[in-house]
């Protein structure tokens, strides 16, 4: 009863306290249900094994100890093999708008937008042109760190070679505006950077990073800023 | 290059030794050198966002401030040259150009005491007090607007006034100063050197006044290196403070840093009600816009306003007359501000922790106050975090300069 | 006491003490620079029994108790402050509604408590947050009769109480704090349309029959008087048969509350304006926007009394209003009757850049 009344009043206090009494039960959920984790990577643990991010494509690297690290050159191309053995065993539809979808990203290569110029028409003229410069800028290097991150396997922490972009080429085929859904790898509601988390600990074999963690924060940013303009759609398969 | 820059000459300051100055200013002058080799950007991921390499400036720019910001700020009627910068630097210092021979720039704004004064108010000719704490003026010109109200829109037009204020300068008018200037054999050569046909005006003054100003800038803090990458370049309480500041004291929303804009200030004007209380606003503001609408030159009566008991405290709204702007002043920026006590638009906090502890309390109530003012509930171990934290936004320069450097004095200039 | 120099033939003097106060610098200080320039009366006095004339506004304050929530009590305090300050005082002052957050007689005994001190003589209206906890009988106790008119200066002012809803509680069995909580959220859909009623209009077409047409009408509502977006009770049910009711007449104004927002509305010949809130200001609706409402904008949520405020109105010879939304943190915002007269081709307030919150 109490907490119906206080939801009814937007203001930022309430929906923090808000905030915390949903996160305070997904700890709790949390607590009573633990992660699946990632299944241990099969083979017989003389050569390394590459994981997508399905938790069930395996790529075992003929030659390659199990705690080596791939070249780059290595690394792309076992990111192409274990697409493309994904694109033969799915929905060909699903396949079919995957493939799509890289083949566009990779097409164009997006330029940052640059935000409209600042009016002096501005109510009370709010804004000067110098603050929108800083919005701009912070928000570009956070964007920009967010695509270093992203094309660097030693910057997610990948211990095998393994970096977003190799599968992701301009954060194609993360579908940032599908979450939360429902995720069958997690048996629960995921978010995007539940996803981002499973994709460092498969297929690139590094450890899972903080929800606040600058580095998270700035691959969010990144994969956002890629899928400008796309309507949201929440829980689409 | 930066000669001109750090070496703050004492010729104008007969009652200074100069034989005892040389060294130090070696020595500044050393450790300067050795602040701003290897001057990059915060770290490689903001190269591509933060543009362009700055051309050759004649002032090294510390760590940690946007050399291109710094460019894009310099008036381009008003290039920056050395022997402008050299000529507003003994303008600067010179106590000539006040009524009686006392009282320069550097009284108020004095390098030895951070380019403050230490006083609660600025004091002029006669030992007058104004109504309103001199501010630093390193890295003034990073400032939207000038003086805590912001009257003035540039350096330039910042410098012509305190000339003339009765309670500063003192000198009658414009044309008295240049009077002044003009008495001086080597002024006119250097004028004519720096500014041709122009000669001696007021606004040639003012741009050399407000050029040297330009070069008095403040970075490469412990806190630039923090913020860097150097996880040991200030402690763990300043830390824990720079988390205070961020989060629970909720400084960072008007003292904004990031480091597009490292100055520590959101640039605009907040009522959080210091000398608010004992105020009957609706009164004085009333009057000043009587006096303001039937003056002749609204612009000096509201300079002279502005160090008035009383009409000095509607703040910005002498400015704008717009009611949401009584009792605001200027968010100031936070660089070295260890060095600038005491606090406050009329210096009536005296420690930093004084500081903490007002807006620890939410401010001071007035119909006014700005609504991002609330009691923080911050223990006094957090506060002493957040005290921390703000001293390790002293530069290393300014530090050693104002140990290096004696305070200005009052001895009538021959 | 100090003499100052002279100049202009006049006397300065400065006060030199610190803190001397107010009221004595205020009397006494001469400015140096000062020059007297000529100032050029208004054209001709006004006399007391003509328009035009200025009223205020204050509007939905939604109290707690102060023990709960100090800071939608100071912020009505400061609307009063800033009503107080006016000079010239306004002839009176509108408070539009939602004092109360949830209808409790300690929370409109503070709303009360605080009212108190404006100066002006003040006409009150209900809302629903004063309203669904005893079906108005405190407030009707406190502040007289939910609906009424009066006469000031020609032109005729009608307060109506535009927030009944249909019984949804009975068949529910709900209690009155129940039925109170329902309707406090703004987007609690078990809750009825809001509505003047059948026998509210019926007084209002009786009030309204004495009234020559070519009176101008100024009406007080606390929800819009049109219909804007069902969801959020930004909605009267009946709107259309009031507004049957009004349109005889050639000159009609309605003020509203409920919406918390810059909003602005044209319906033939009635005009529509709505008042700012003192304690939150409301997103705009998703749909049904007023093509002439020129959206404020949110520029910083930190501030908490960003997009709230009080104002005035002015009322013209002819009975038509200029509106001024008082904000408190940015530059007032005047939405003139040349505006809606020119339907929005003159006269446009200030546009934002920056899409609306």
């Amino acid at each position: 009863m109490k907490t119906r009344q206080w939801f009814k009043l937007s203001f930022i206090l309430i929906v923090a306290v808000a905030a915390l009494t949903i996160y305070g039960v997904a700890q709790a959920q949390q607590k009573s249900a633990p992660l699946p984790q990632h299944p241990p990577a099969p083979g017989d643990g003389k050569n390394l094994v590459i994981q997508l991010c399905d938790g069930e494509t395996n790529l075992e690297m003929k030659g390659v100890k199990p705690d080596e690290r791939l070249s780059p050159d290595q690394a792309q191309t076992a990111a192409n093999k274990l697409m493309s053995m994904w694109f033969a065993k799915t929905d060909p539809n699903v396949a079919e708008a995957w493939k799509k979808e890289m083949a566009e990203a990779l097409a164009q290569k997006k330029g940052s937008e640059k935000a409209a110029p600042a009016s002096q028409s501005e109510q009370d003229g709010v804004f000067t042109a110098r603050e929108r410069q800083v919005w701009e800028r912070e928000l570009a290097r956070e964007v920009e760190y967010g695509n270093q991150i992203f094309h660097d396997d030693k910057l997610v922490g990948s211990t095998n070679g393994v970096s977003c972009a190799m599968c992701h080429p301009n954060a194609a085929n993360t579908h940032p505006e599908t979450y939360p859904k429902y995720q069958i790898q997690l048996q629960r509601v995921a978010l995007l950077r539940d996803m981002i988390n499973w994709c460092i600990e498969n297929p690139s074999r590094g450890k899972k990073l903080d929800a606040d963690d600058p580095k998270m924060r700035a691959i969010e940013a990144y994969i956002m800023a890629q899928r400008k303009g796309v309507a949201m759609e929440y829980g689409k398969h | 290059m930066h000669k001109t820059l750090l070496v703050l000459t004492s010729r104008f300051d007969s009652t200074q030794p100069r034989h005892r100055l040389w060294w130090v200013k070696v020595f500044i002058l050393v450790v300067f050198a050795l602040a701003t080799v290897g001057v990059t950007s915060i770290s490689k991921h903001t190269d591509a966002a933060t543009g362009s390499v700055p051309q050759k400036l004649p002032v090294a720019i510390p760590k940690g401030i946007p050399a291109d910001l710094f460019e894009s700020l310099i008036p381009k009627d008003n290039p920056l040259t050395p022997e402008k910068i050299a000529l507003g630097e003994k303008l600067f210092f010179d106590k000539r150009l006040s009524s009686d021979r006392t009282v320069s720039c550097a009284t108020c704004h004095d390098p030895a005491m951070g380019f403050a004064d230490g006083n609660m108010v600025g004091i002029g000719i006669e030992l007058k007090k104004g109504a309103r704490n001199s501010p630093t003026i390193l890295n003034a010109m990073f400032n939207e607007v000038q003086f805590w109200d912001g009257r003035a829109p540039s350096l330039e037009e910042q410098s012509k006034l305190p000339l003339i204020n009765p309670l500063e300068m003192g000198m009658k008018d414009h044309a008295q100063v240049v009077e002044r200037v003009k008495e001086v054999p080597e002024y006119k050569a250097e004028f004519t050197k720096v500014f041709g046909n122009e000669g001696i005006t007021i606004d040639t003054i003012a741009r050399a006044i407000a050029s040297f100003e330009r070069t008095q800038l403040s970075g490469d803090a412990p806190f630039d290196r923090f913020i860097a990458g150097d996880q040991n370049a200030i402690s763990e309480s300043a830390k824990r403070g720079w988390d205070l500041y961020n989060g629970q004291a909720r400084c960072i929303s008007c003292h904004a840093f990031n480091p597009s804009n490292p100055f520590f200030t959101d640039f605009k004007f907040h009522n959080i009600g210091v000398a608010a209380k004992d105020q009957n606003f609706p009164a004085l503001a009333r009057k000043s816009r009587q006096l303001i609408a039937q003056g002749k030159d609204s612009a000096l009566v509201v300079d002279e306003l502005a160090l008035q008991p009383g009409f000095s405290e509607l703040g910005r709204y002498l400015i704008t007359k717009q009611p949401k702007d009584i009792g605001a002043f200027k968010t100031s920026m936070l660089r070295d501000i260890e060095l600038t006590a005491p606090y406050m638009h009329n210096g009536s906090e005296k420690t930093l922790l004084d500081v903490v502890k007002f807006y620890d309390k939410g401010g001071e109530l007035n119909p006014n106050l700005d609504g991002g003012m609330r009691p923080l509930k911050m223990t006094d171990a957090q506060m002493n975090d957040l005290v921390e934290f703000l001293k390790t936004l002293t530069s290393d320069t300014s530090r050693q300069r104002m140990q290096a450097l004696k305070p200005q004095t009052r001895e009538p200039a021959k | 006491m100090q003499a100052g120099q002279t100049m202009m033939g006049r006397r300065r003097f400065l006060e030199m003490t610190a803190w001397a106060g107010a009221a004595a610098a205020v009397k006494s200080f001469t400015p140096q620079s000062f020059q007297l320039v000529e100032v050029v009366q208004a054209a001709e006095p006004i006399r007391a029994d003509e328009r035009p004339f200025t009223f205020a506004y204050i509007s939905d304050s939604h109290l707690y108790e102060k023990t709960l929530n100090e800071r939608f009590v100071r912020q009505l305090e400061r609307a009063v402050a800033d009503i107080n300050a006016l000079d010239p005082q306004p002839d009176f002052v509108l408070y539009g509604g939602d004092l109360a957050q949830l209808g409790q007689p300690a929370e409109l005994k503070i709303g009360a408590q605080i009212l108190k001190d404006v100066k002006a003589p003040i006409k009150m209206m209900v809302g629903e947050h004063d309203w669904f906890l005893d079906m108005g009988d405190l407030w009707k106790d406190m502040f007289g009769p939910a609906y009424y008119s009066f006469d000031h200066k020609g032109i005729h002012f009608v307060t109506l109480m535009s927030v009944n809803e249909k019984d949804f509680w009975t068949a529910k069995g709900l209690t009155p704090m129940q039925r109170m909580q329902i309707v406090s959220g703004l987007d609690d859909g078990r809750q009825s349309a809001f509505e003047v009623g059948e026998e509210e209009r019926e007084w209002l077409k009786r009030d309204l029959e004495k009234v020559p047409k070519d009176t101008p009408l100024v009406v007080f509502s606390h929800s819009p008087l049109y219909k804007l977006y069902r969801n959020w009770n930004f909605w009267t049910d009946d709107a259309e048969e009031v507004q049957a009711l009004l349109r005889p007449f050639k000159t009609v104004t309605v003020i509203h509350g409920h919406t918390h927002q810059v909003l602005t509305n044209r319906i033939d010949n009635i005009h529509f304006h709505g008042m700012l809130s003192t304690a939150w200001p409301w997103p705009y609706a998703p749909q049904g926007l007023p093509k002439l409402t020129v959206q404020m904008n949110r520029v910083d949520p930190f501030n908490q009394t960003e997009g709230m405020g009080d104002g005035t109105i002015q009322v013209k010879p002819n009975g038509r209003v200029d509106k001024d939304y008082n904000l408190w943190n940015r530059n007032p915002m005047k939405v003139s009757a040349r505006y809606l007269n020119s339907n929005g081709a003159e006269d446009s307030p200030a546009k934002t850049t920056i899409p609306s919150y």
